[in-house]
């Protein structure tokens, strides 16, 4: 059955599609009280991010002149927005649809889905911890409050002081304070691996065995982390309160600084509510070098896997060589706030029209 | 028959720490650099319990292949279900955690396809509607008055289901096997 006849079958489910008006009003509102200035950059790019497990949408551009481009749906506005920090923008927001193919027939995922990410400059990613626990409270009590008067536009401070959110039969209590566990702390606690084990990369295909995983030559150790996370740590995430993991390996940083204190790690979390990642964070990497390496990097390992292959985004790297203010950033998952303030158990619930209707897939 | 863990979808049998299980939802997702999982909820056939698991996409996975025999209901035996293939008389037990509360919609008017691996039940799969008779209804017009007016009715097989408030005792009403809900008068 199509969304839009299951709500005209079910009008309250129009609840839903508000919840997400509501979400939206409540991050902008959020942002722009402390003076976030909300940009709009370009959906439709010619050099998108590199991360090989991401699965880019192609097109093409055609000139009046029949000359023709690859074109591609950005997966996260990121590399445009930190060409606009590189810039001067200063602290920014952006929220916009994103891309990613392959991710359709599951209850948390659409292949286009809307995303939120913010940056804020001379900060790092432990002011974005706090701008995280800080953003949640407000649209929980904004929503209380749009939920009680219905059409009444609430600017400013909620009056609502609530601090539990229920979703699913379960409370979570989002007052300030989250839950902060490393990733290392994480894997001791829930999956009985040491330190030195999760940084050895035979140590951990070692115990991955000893867990009865499959692990053959061509296993790597990310994958065996990500399954040791996925089975035995995410479902512990996010139980009662948020939960932050942050420091993730070096080898895992993606677009973060290393810690300066111990480049093992990277500054990059990842939050947590109800089992659910909502959002992924850096200190922002500002050494171009760097940067360009892995972004070399993963298009090396996408052509070795058979993936398609793009050329980097030189604006990009220009950009941050140009200089960059130190700055901490996040993406965030906004289909999945609105899961949790909606009280629904499926992602396809909260769009207006999921990509399963379209493609009766 | 081996298949890669990317290519689990949801419906099909695996083989699961030994035992058979029903792939019930799965999610595939690229959660780490250069990494991809295939997320799956399974149903453990012998037990009816249910876990999730995450497998690598390129892991190999044991696919079971299932064979599906059109059957008859005939009787509840303590904490089975007993079917019968109308055209051989063979008989089989189905245990009640196989079914679930789907067993509220069984009557011997419904053809079933029972799902056998090894020999094995593994499972029940129903038509996409059944005609069920409503053998109690309250007469009563008031009921829940937020958007269409519902009562609870129990029907020939104790099941109980909200219907609109114009349903009476002994009419036949029509109920989605999907999802356990009233469709239309039968």
């Amino acid at each position: 059955m199509q969304n839009w006849q299951k709500l005209k079958n079910d009008p309250s489910r129009i609840e839903y599609l508000k919840v997400r008006s509501w979400v939206i009003d409540a991050i902008r509102i959020f942002f722009k009280q402390q003076q976030f200035l909300e940009l709009e950059t370009p959906l439709l790019v010619h050099s998108p991010d590199t991360e090989p497990s991401i699965a880019v949408f192609d097109t093409e551009l055609v000139c009046f002149d029949g000359t023709r481009r690859t074109g591609y749906l950005t997966t996260s506005p990121e590399f445009s927005l930190k060409k606009m920090l590189a810039g001067g923008v200063g602290n920014c927001f952006q929220i916009c649809k994103a891309f990613r193919n392959g991710e359709v027939g599951s209850h948390r995922h659409n292949p286009e889905f809307t995303i939120l990410e913010w940056y804020r400059v001379n900060a790092d990613y432990t002011q974005v911890m706090k701008d995280c626990e800080e953003l949640l409270l407000f649209m929980l009590r904004y929503i209380t409050d749009r939920k009680a008067k219905q059409d009444d536009i609430a600017l400013g401070k909620p009056e609502s002081t609530v601090t539990t959110l229920t979703y699913q039969d379960y409370e979570y209590d989002l007052s300030l304070g989250w839950e902060k566990l490393s990733v290392v702390e994480a894997f001791a606690k829930y999956a009985g691996v040491d330190e030195a084990t999760l940084l050895s990369q035979e140590g951990l295909l070692q115990k991955a065995r000893e867990k009865g995983y499959s692990v053959e030559s061509h296993t790597t150790h990310q994958e065996v982390f990500d399954q040791i996370f996925m089975n035995e740590i995410e479902h512990h995430l996010g139980a009662t309160k948020p939960t932050i993991i942050y420091e993730y390996l070096a080898s895992q940083a993606a677009l973060a600084r290393k810690k300066p204190s111990d480049p093992r790690y990277a500054e990059r979390f990842e939050f947590y509510i109800a089992g659910l990642e909502l959002g992924n964070a850096f200190s922002e990497l500002t050494d171009w070098k760097e940067q360009e390496e892995r972004l070399l990097s993963d298009v090396a390992e996408r052509k070795s896997l058979g993936l398609p292959s793009f050329e980097i985004d030189h604006h990009f790297v220009d950009a941050v060589k140009s200089g960059f203010p130190s700055t901490g950033g996040i993406a965030v998952g906004v289909d999945r706030l609105v899961m949790l303030m909606s009280n629904a158990s499926s992602i396809a619930d909260t769009l207006a029209i999921p990509s399963q209707d379209l493609f009766e897939v | 028959m081996t298949i890669k863990a990317g290519n689990i979808r949801k419906g099909v049998y695996i083989e699961f720490k030994g035992s058979p299980h029903l792939v019930t939802d799965t999610s595939f997702m690229s959660p780490g650099k250069g990494s991809a999982v295939m997320r799956c909820r399974l149903k453990n056939v012998r037990t009816g319990n249910t876990q999730e698991f995450t497998y690598k996409s390129q892991e190999d996975v044991e696919a079971l292949d299932v064979e599906s025999k059109k059957m008859q209901f005939l009787y509840n035996d303590g904490s089975d279900v007993v079917l019968m293939q109308p055209d051989t008389f063979e008989q089989v037990s189905v245990s009640h955690n196989l079914i679930g509360e789907k067993i509220g919609l069984l009557t011997p008017e419904v053809m079933v396809h029972v799902l056998f691996y090894d020999d094995m039940a593994l499972g029940v799969s129903f038509p996409p509607k059944v005609r069920l008779k409503v053998v109690y209804a309250e007469s009563s017009t008031a009921g829940n008055t937020q958007g269409q007016a519902m009562k609870e009715v129990e029907l020939e097989t104790g099941l109980k289901l909200h219907v609109p408030i114009f349903i009476k005792q002994d009419e036949i009403v029509v109920v989605d096997t999907d999802t356990l809900k009233y469709v239309s008068r039968g």
